[in-house]
């Protein structure tokens, strides 16, 4: 992730997904989910948990420090939106005259919500608290206001954090059914924008209690309901305004501390309006803010660790990415539209999601 | 981790209110197993809400309105180890044809954390909010969540256990008879309880990892909250001092839990 933002190269493209015949862009995983994980946990979701641990020696640092480590006093929350219905779709064409799944569909832990916390906790070998948090797009960003509490409560000494949302066919659908689907490439934050490009991620961290030398805090952590509607936003963007004020009395900070907002900036008409309208709060000499879901598309449940990773890296190599697709914008702040080389020492990332729900995190270099 | 239990909100087969398990009467009974939507939540959005979520807010606001605390400020967790099959089975089938022409209010409704969002809308409570599952485990894992919600907070937080009985394709992955909705208030040991409280328990929780300690196999996946619920009601008649429970949590630990009226309560 780390080259392509540098080198500019976004993950959308016209979409071929099997049996979808709505025109659209999606962010789909190039190659390596071909192979099947186990016969019981297998799933397209599953199979990009998997491949998506093996990425940059994630499992193996684990596994370091699982050495040390009392295995009752590793943690882990994994958040997801869509768990692996993408599979349950599949064994749904299949059922038989009775109703029921036929095998290899007769899955009983990958058809239910927590089924990427199970599979991660398998394949990891974690034998201390577990979780599979699902709280729409705000998913995988709340994972880490949980083991922030954990942690700061000497539950457990190191929590795996993570999120993982595969394509389906529900999702796709599902947003067309919303008029929310555009066409073209999402345009986070320009006047011109027409709706979301979904994509689909899985991504982990891990956090501990103490600095393990990269050097980056979670220092703060802000959760809230809009108590509105369920897939609109409040229209003064009420829930978003506390998730991010308490993220920042969290963190101890104040809106002009934050060198960089990595918005939730999903490119429909209404979120980014009423979102544009809450962080008119950065707008300051010192603050650039972009959107990334024209790189990667909307991958809903694992936005939240997709954008707080995004976050993060910015923290580690001072490179803020533009908001891909995106020409100009009216936002009432400096919205970042090409990328920009710059030392940043605290960052937050929102992420909202269906049922009001919202998040919001900072993270800062020591 | 020392908390007080405030408030208890039950809904299943026969018993639709912690009152009747704490008056030891008979079963309340049912015509319909399916719970109608409770009239807190406004009209808009009740003509929207499916069994799922209906029986997620009613036993929410059972719970709060026995603990007498502020629903609008009161954070909440909700837990199930299957969510709504009812709007799953719904998609999956829609999905399975050629039109795949799916309803938006089913679609929005299919967020695991529907309910929080009901429940929040009914509160006007703008609190974090938030659905955990971990499958036949789920209410230890939210029962985990909520007690660390307590301390980190300060204040009473809701916890909501709730599952549906489940249907062919889900009744063979985890079969569920009847639908069974628990809600419990938690408070901080120090927190001060109204007058008009029903209950106050003081509840020692401490998470275990290894082996599990329950003998439980199968079952309700929200059987421990209803357990917990039938001891807090023996309590609270005075026909016991003192209560213990294993809730399993997922993978390998347990919630090791005491139960004691609290003394002068």
């Amino acid at each position: 992730m780390r080259v392509a933002l540098a080198s500019g190269h976004g993950g959308l493209a016209p979409a071929q997904w099997p049996d979808c015949t709505i025109p659209c862009h999606l962010g789909v995983l190039p190659a390596g989910l071909d192979a099947a994980v186990s016969a019981e946990m297998d799933s397209r979701n599953n199979r990009m948990i998997d491949l998506a641990l093996g990425q940059d020696g994630f499992a193996d640092a684990i596994r370091e420090l699982q050495k040390h480590l009392d295995p009752g006093r590793l943690g882990l929350v994994m958040g997801t939106s869509t768990s692996s219905i993408d599979r349950t779709e599949l064994g749904y064409r299949s059922l038989d005259a009775e109703d029921r799944f036929t095998p290899p569909f007769i899955q009983p832990r990958v058809h239910s919500p927590h089924a990427p916390g199970d599979f991660v906790a398998e394949l990891l070998d974690i034998d201390g608290p577990c979780m599979t948090v699902s709280a729409a797009c705000a998913s995988s960003a709340k994972v880490f206001a949980t083991a922030k509490r954990w942690l700061d409560q000497d539950l457990v000494d190191a929590v795996v954090v993570g999120g993982a949302d595969s394509l389906c066919l529900s999702v796709i659908y599902g947003f067309h059914s919303l008029q929310l689907v555009s066409p073209d490439p999402c345009r986070p934050f320009s006047p011109d924008r027409t709706g979301i490009s979904l994509g689909e991620a899985a991504g982990f961290a891990l956090l501990t209690r103490t600095d393990t030398g990269n050097g980056i805090r979670l220092s703060g952590a802000g959760e809230s309901c809009d108590a509105y509607h369920m897939s609109s936003a409040h229209p003064e963007g009420l829930g978003a305004r506390l998730s991010i004020e308490r993220a920042l009395k969290d963190a101890g900070l104040g809106s002009t501390d934050i060198d960089y907002v990595n918005l939730h900036g999903t490119g429909t008409r209404a979120n980014d309006e009423i979102e544009g309208k809450v962080c008119a709060m950065f707008s300051n000499s010192r603050t650039v803010l972009s959107a990334t879901k024209g790189w990667t598309g909307h991958t809903l449940g694992a936005a939240g660790i997709v954008e707080a990773v995004i976050t993060m890296d910015a923290l580690c190599t001072g490179l803020l990415p533009g908001t891909m697709n995106t020409l100009f914008s009216e936002a009432p702040f400096h919205l970042l539209l090409e990328n920009l080389q710059r030392p940043t020492r605290h960052a937050l990332s929102n992420s909202f999601g269906f049922g009001g729900n919202n998040c919001s995190l900072v993270f800062s270099a020591a | 981790m020392i908390i007080r239990l405030t408030g208890i909100g039950i809904w299943t087969r026969d018993l639709t209110h912690f009152s009747t398990l704490l008056a030891n009467t008979a079963i309340d009974p049912q015509a319909d197993y399916l719970i109608p939507a409770p009239a807190a939540i406004p009209a808009r959005e009740r003509r929207r809400a499916g069994h799922f979520i209906s029986l997620a807010v009613e036993v929410a606001h059972q719970a709060c309105d026995m603990a007498a605390v502020d629903k609008t400020t009161i954070p909440s967790i909700f837990t199930s180890a299957l969510a709504d099959t009812e709007i799953s089975d719904y998609m999956c089938r829609k999905l399975s044809q050629n039109e795949k022409l799916i309803s938006p209010t089913q679609f929005h409704n299919s967020v695991h954390n529907a309910a929080s969002g009901y429940w929040s809308i009914s509160a006007e409570n703008r609190a974090p909010s938030t659905f955990v599952a971990g499958f036949d485990r789920s209410f230890g894992a939210g029962l985990l969540e909520a007690a660390s919600q307590v301390i980190a907070f300060d204040t009473p937080v809701l916890l909501v256990g709730y599952d549906l009985a489940t249907r062919s394709p889900f009744q063979e992955m985890l079969p569920i008879d009847v639908p069974l909705g628990v809600a419990l208030v938690l408070a901080p040991e120090h927190h001060a309880v109204s007058n008009t409280a029903m209950l106050d328990i003081r509840m020692n929780i401490v998470p275990k990892t290894g082996r599990s300690q329950s003998t439980r196999t199968g079952g309700h996946p929200m059987q421990s909250g209803l357990d917990l619920a039938h001891q807090s009601a023996q309590l609270q008649r005075g026909s016991r001092s003192v209560g213990t429970l294993a809730i399993d949590t997922p993978r390998s630990g347990h919630l090791w839990i005491e139960l004691s009226r609290r003394i002068g309560a």
